[in-house]
């Protein structure tokens, strides 16, 4: 391809001349007058034709090559066009973004207005304009007209990028603003039926950032002139009088328009939408939290720029609502100027779904159930009475049902069109293959109903109004369309005369017409409704049942679709009468047998479903079938994430977490054309993939994370995508999900290095602020603590700067926690590149660090820890004094020394400078001396307690601190001393074993990497993995002890199986020695299993991502050991779930632990 | 002079070495057990004092050791996250997945103790032959491939290994695979696992 290559020599002349023609029109700033000018252009010529010839004439040129001339040309021709753009372009100084900018255009062709006029224009609004296309520096392509050969080759001649119609311009320039090109694509383009690679030839990944960037720098400039005009009005000059003559008078101009566009807008709301009021906007506005706040404002912006000068305007104005809450005006007309497919528009989900019927229809009930949690809840507990108190009870059932209810609306708004032909639809393109969604009665009459496309409504009925929907509006009117009412027959009299009271009423406050069906059951009320409309009700009595279904075409039952009615017909049915003659057994078998049961009630009218039982729902998700087309694998990320935000915000709509995560994929068939409807998905296959994480989320970022990961199982080709959808199930109530723990420790499952290194820095920073925080409180103890330790002639610095200093935490924040503040079992947990990277975060003392603290563990005897908690408890009962003489002891002498050392530095400094930077240093010094000792003074780390001791309070400073197992070891009314000691929010409880539950959920926010299983009470299961930490590892020594064989055994078998820490092993040499009954004791049976339980879900935790095989030939062993013993049945059967959802993490798939060959 | 250039090496590179070069025993290994070929295309030799077959046909050879040693740079960066021996049937189903997940610690800067590292690897290869009863008979008409699993996709116009890689045809399964693990070891720094994936009995297909 020669797309570089040269066209004639007369371009530099013909800039010259277009540097002219800017210059001798000056005043033509606002740009909206449109000109039509002599066109004497040549146009740009693409070919090489001239190459040959121009290659001749320069080899005696000072250039070497072609390539140099042209670089050279360009450059020239680039500095010509920024002089002539920085001597014309005035408008751009007064709305801070010019309007063109990023936007470089390649004019080919003959066009209206010249080249050289959009030359002009580019130029006066900051845009570029290139005399040669480049892939690189252009960004759109403007003609009018193309020749066949180019549109047959698309790619190659345009590279991708958008070929665009002058108008653009013209019109961007009007607007005064970037206006979306897609509307302006060349008709050539937008006609042919090949949409695929049109789009994806449109939107060359370049092309998106440029777009996006130049709307949202359009739009933001506008919002102080916007307020200046309002509030301000003629004041204006004087506020901006500093910033030069001719920015002031256009800010004043301009803001003057605005002004008056605005008073316009809020004119037209005041006329078209009497019905809606401040009040109930705003309520609205709270339920839709789906919309931020900022994205509306600034699309309002956008709306009060762009509407007025729309052409449409008056038809635009329609829609603007309220100029505060509605925030589509421009999307809804979007219908011609508003990105459609995934590709064009960044925002695509978000408007996909502020837009989509069925979206809207599906998330009523949410947002229905939150709006009257109590009536519900009332509702269901009187329902449930029912139940229990009679069923025999002869009840009716009303259904009431709005009719035609979009349209309705619309009319309910426009009286005028009570009787004429109205649809509702997304777009009003009437060549458009959008779905009419629905018809009111007369325009029934001509045969329009719902699921046809426009162009066929059209044809059928000429002059049929079609409107956009209008969601608001539709909340407003009723807030949903249909509705269940449970009439006891023996309180109320005629059923009938109650439906006609309710309709009647609804007909008067919402101005909208409704049906009503009365039966005996939900089905046949519903069905009654059917044959009641319009506006009309219909009563089944009981007796009447049979002979109204038996003519009634079996497509009329709820719950028979398509796929259903097509297999039915095949067996020659086609009336509910000829269903009732298959039995039970024959309709279970072919359709199963929930399917064939529904189909054998239904048929003969029985129902069973009560009214006002609102279903849990069981997934939550969102799926987008139309639009979706991707270029590449970034704009099917971008797709993702969009979708993952919608997703979690209906779960925090609804208030749950879910822990299945199932991602649905519509790929386009191999044979498959472009669908009939425009945008629309066609002939797909549906695969999707799942994924269960062992803790329930509606955190966005785990969720992208997931989405992400089931991406990636899908190994299909992005541009195949015709439809993603992500739903969650097995949905928890979010409250009873601790938030911050939980968030936290899901992160740690899914291992990307990156961001879980973020998380820990944060949580370390937590950590931190805790502590700081619990400073603060000991403040005026820990100022005497300082001044004792004074005398006892230790310079303390540690008291001071911590106790004094409340800013402390603030310069903390975005530091490393000192090494000791780290925890070895969250470190030893970590995945090694992990671990690297704090390392790296230390400087290599991590590696270090640990090393010797591994070491020191091991050699660890039993003494040194009896002597540190005698230590510990010694302080904690003889007062705070005792602590000061405590630490000299355990300070090594070279530290003391670099202390002292350190101190002497602070206080020269401290004479220098201010009081408060003195403090931010001495903490800063501090934190070195905390490095120095550990690294230096290794004694020190001894065991959990004895590190906490360490820390610079010889207190832990707050709960997070304490190694909750040791606490747990000590003598009851040790820990509640200690309890009460440190500093925590709430009281524990002394006298049950929940009392540790603050302190564990305390522990686990601070430490957060300690994983344990939802919700469970069990200290033991909250405790992390400590079990398998230490050598012999915990459990060893508390399975000794404990009061159960089985356990005992275990714990003997650890060393008999050569102490090696492999729980195979161990079992191995259980089954091997013990042939005798496991459960000879079922004394503490429930605990028995919950110890072996945690066991086993630790090592599992511990094992799966590095050692598969021993997990899988460990439960192998436990197999063989549920065959002998109820109690490891048990245990098995509890942990398997967990096995196998980690093995899902880990490796996406679940364990085989039978063989069939066995 | 070469022991000079060994020591010289980052820990990586020795051990994607050493690694790279087990790959493709192993591999050799795998294609051997699962009979794809006649056992008269495989003649035996010994490595890390392990009794392996070898493939004999030049292209069979070729193709094995130029997917693996193509693998080298990526797993020196740690960019790899699993290997994958496929087996599929004519629809380009997988019906047998062979996965080596492997690990290397980047941050891992002693020495590589090349004999420890040998002697966990070895366990591979003798593990492999005696494992044949996890597996699942192929039918007829059997293809197979290496698979690389990337943690980030390299960038093809950067560097000329990349080029090689090519996105794979084969299908996926729609369901979650059931795995069985054959052998697991962890030695610094490398954390090498070997299981086998089989289609879940839920997968339409199987």
């Amino acid at each position: 391809m020669s797309l570089n290559s040269s066209r004639s020599a007369n371009s530099g002349e013909r800039s010259k001349r277009s540097l002219n023609s800017t210059s001798s029109n000056p005043s033509n700033n606002s740009g909206k007058k449109r000109k039509t000018g002599n066109q004497k252009t040549l146009g740009m010529a693409w070919g090489s034709n001239s190459r040959s010839s121009s290659r001749s004439s320069f080899r005696n040129s000072p250039f070497s090559d072609f390539g140099s001339y042209m670089v050279e040309k360009n450059r020239k021709l680039q500095n010509q066009f920024d002089a002539g753009a920085s001597s014309s372009s005035h408008s751009a100084l007064s709305s801070g973004k010019p309007i063109f900018h990023g936007v470089s255009v390649f004019v080919d062709g003959f066009t209206i207005p010249s080249s050289q006029e959009l030359r002009g224009y580019m130029m006066r609004h900051g845009g570029h304009f290139e005399n040669y296309f480049s892939r690189h520096r252009v960004t759109h392509i403007i003609c009018s007209n193309l020749p066949d050969s180019k549109i047959k080759n698309l790619r190659s001649f345009s590279g991708g990028l958008p070929v665009v119609k002058p108008t653009w311009v013209l019109d961007s320039v009007a607007a005064n603003k970037l206006l979306s090109w897609i509307p302006y694509q060349l008709d050539q383009l937008a006609n042919e039926t090949r949409n695929q690679p049109k789009l994806s030839a449109f939107f060359a990944l370049k092309s998106i950032p440029v777009f996006e960037d130049a709307v949202t720098h359009t739009t933001y400039p506008l919002v102080p002139e916007t307020e200046d005009s309002v509030f301000k009005g003629g004041t204006s000059k004087d506020a901006v009088s500093s910033e030069g003559g001719q920015y002031l008078e256009y800010t004043r101009q301009s803001s003057g328009e605005i002004d008056d566009h605005q008073c316009e807008n809020t004119n037209e709301t005041i006329i078209e939408k009497p019905f809606s009021n401040d009040e109930k906007s705003s309520e609205i506005k709270m339920e839709e939290q789906s919309f931020s706040n900022q994205e509306e404002e600034c699309s309002i912006k956008n709306e009060l720029q762009s509407s007025p000068h729309r052409p449409s305007a008056s038809v635009s104005s329609y829609y603007l609502d309220n100029a505060r809450k509605e925030s589509s005006s421009t999307t809804v007309v979007g219908c011609s100027n508003k990105g459609h497919s995934t590709l064009e528009d960044p925002n695509f989900v978000e408007n996909y779904f502020k837009y989509s019927r069925l979206h809207f229809i599906g998330t009523w009930r949410n947002r229905y159930q939150k709006r009257f949690p109590r009536l519900s809840n009332e509702f269901k507990h009187t329902s449930s009475d029912l139940n229990a108190s009679g069923v025999s009870q002869k009840n009716v059932i009303i259904h009431m049902d709005m009719d035609c209810f979009f349209v309705s609306v619309v009319i309910r708004n426009n009286p005028e069109l009570q009787d004429k032909p109205v649809a509702v639809c997304h777009s009003n393109n009437p060549k458009g293959t959008a779905e009419i969604s629905s018809a009111n009665y007369p325009a029934r009459d001509y045969g329009v109903k719902a699921g046809i496309f426009v162009r066929d409504a059209k044809a059928l009925c000429p002059h049929l109004v079609i409107f956009p929907y209008n969601f608001e509006a539709y909340e407003e009117a009723v807030s949903c369309d249909e509705a269940f009412l449970e009439v006891m027959d023996s309180k109320e009299g005629d059923p009938e005369l109650l439906a006609s009271i309710i309709r009647k009423e609804i007909f008067e406050t919402t101005g909208c017409t409704a049906s009503a069906g009365i039966a005996g059951n939900l089905l046949m009320a519903r069905l009654a409704t059917r044959s009641a409309k319009p506006n009309g009700q219909c009563y089944i009595p009981v007796d009447k049942v049979d002979d109204y279904l038996h003519q009634l075409p079996i497509k009329a039952l709820p719950g028979i679709g398509h796929v259903l009615e097509e297999k039915l017909r095949r067996r020659k049915v086609h009336t509910c009468g000829q269903l009732r003659m298959i039995s039970k057994e024959s309709l279970q078998r072919d359709f199963g047998t929930k399917t064939g049961d529904m189909l054998w009630n239904y048929c003969r009218g029985v129902d069973n479903r009560v009214v006002g039982v609102i279903q849990e729902s069981k997934s939550i998700g969102a799926e987008v079938n139309w639009g979706v087309r991707f270029n590449d694998l970034k704009d099917s990320r971008h797709f993702l994430v969009n979708l993952c935000k919608e997703v979690t915000l209906r779960l925090k709509g609804c208030g749950v977490q879910g822990r299945t995560f199932t991602l649905k994929m519509k790929k386009r068939r191999k044979d498959a054309g472009e669908p009939a409807k425009y945008m629309g998905c066609g002939d797909c296959e549906n695969l999707s993939h799942s994924m269960t994480v062992p803790l329930a989320t509606d955190d966005v970022d785990v969720i992208q994370r997931i989405a992400t990961q089931l991406f990636g199982f899908f190994h299909i080709d992005v541009k195949d995508i015709r439809g993603i959808g992500l739903q969650v199930s097995r949905l928890e109530n979010a409250d009873t999900a601790k938030q911050g723990h939980q968030r936290i420790s899901i992160r740690s499952w899914l291992t990307s290095a990156p961001a879980t290194n973020e998380e820990l820095c944060k949580t370390s920073c937590l950590v931190r602020k805790e502590r700081a925080v619990a400073d603060g409180e000991k403040q005026s103890t820990d100022i005497s603590l300082g001044q004792l330790s004074n005398d006892s002639k230790r310079p303390s610095l540690q008291m001071s700067p911590s106790s004094s200093n409340n800013e402390a935490p603030l310069n903390q924040v975005s530091e490393l926690p000192a090494l000791c503040d780290l925890d070895m079992g969250v470190l030893e947990s970590l995945p090694p590149e992990l671990l690297s990277e704090i390392n790296d975060m230390y400087a290599g003392k991590l590696s270090d660090f640990i090393r010797k603290r591994k070491g020191k563990n091991e050699n660890v005897s039993g003494t040194m820890c009896t002597t540190s908690y005698e230590i510990y408890e010694g302080a904690i009962n003889n007062g705070k004094q005792l602590h000061c003489s405590i630490v000299p002891i355990r300070k090594t002498p070279v530290e003391n020394k670099v202390e002292k050392t350190l101190d002497r530095e602070i206080a020269t400094e401290n004479s220098l400078l201010q009081s408060s930077e003195v403090e931010k240093v001495k903490q800063y010094k501090i934190d070195e001396i905390q490095e120095v000792s550990v690294s230096g003074a290794v004694s020190l780390n001894v065991v959990d307690p004895a590190s906490a001791l360490e820390k610079s309070d010889l207190m832990p400073s707050s709960l997070s601190q304490v190694d909750i197992s040791v606490l747990q070891q000590l003598p009851k009314e040790m820990w509640v001393d200690i309890l009460e000691q440190l500093p925590v929010h709430r009281k524990p409880e002394h006298s049950s074993s929940a009392a540790l539950d603050p302190l564990i959920a305390n522990a686990q926010e601070s430490l957060c990497f300690k994983h344990t299983e939802n919700n469970s009470k069990s200290v033991d299961s909250v405790l992390g993995n400590n079990l398998w930490i230490g050598n012999p590892p915990q459990w060893v020594d508390k399975f000794k002890v404990s009061n159960c064989l089985l356990l005992n055994i275990l714990a003997e078998m650890y060393y008999r199986s050569g102490s090696t820490g492999c729980l195979s092993s161990i079992l191995q040499c259980t089954l091997s020695k013990f042939l005798l009954p496991l459960d000879a004791s079922s004394d503490g049976w429930d605990e028995t299993i919950s110890s072996l339980c945690d066991l086993l879900k630790q090592y599992i935790k511990i094992k799966i991502e590095s050692d598969i095989e021993e997990i899988y030939v460990c439960f192998r062993l436990l197999k063989r050991f549920t065959m002998k013993s109820k109690l490891f049945l048990e245990a098995y059967n509890v942990v398997f779930p967990y096995l196998q959802a980690s093995a899902g993490e880990n490796y996406g798939g679940s364990l085989q632990l039978s063989h069939a060959k066995e | 002079m070469v022991m000079e250039r060994r020591e010289n090496q980052s820990p990586q590179n020795e051990t994607a070495r050493i690694l790279v070069e087990f790959l493709e025993v192993a591999i050799t290994s795998i294609v051997f057990l699962k009979g794809i070929y006649p056992s008269g295309a495989f003649e035996r030799r010994r490595y890390m004092n392990a009794v392996v077959q070898r493939a004999r046909h030049p292209q069979l050879r070729d193709y094995i050791h130029s997917a693996v040693s193509g693998l080298l740079p990526f797993i020196q960066k740690g960019l790899v996250e699993r290997v994958a021996v496929i087996f599929f049937n004519v629809d380009n189903i997988p019906i047998e997945r062979f996965i080596f997940k492997l690990a290397v610690n980047q941050s891992y800067d002693s020495k590589v103790e090349e004999a420890a590292l040998e002697f966990s690897l070895r366990s591979f290869l003798i593990k492999l032959p005696v494992s044949e009863t996890l597996t699942k008979a192929l039918p007829r008409d059997c293809r197979w491939e290496i698979t690389a699993y990337f943690h980030s996709l390299p960038d093809a116009s950067r560097s000329k290994d990349a080029e090689v890689w090519i996105p794979t045809d084969t299908k996926q399964w729609q369901t979650p695979p059931v795995i069985s693990p054959i052998k697991s070891m962890t030695t610094e720094p490398l954390c090498l696992q070997l299981y086998l994936e089989h289609p879940s009995s839920s997968e339409p297909n199987s």
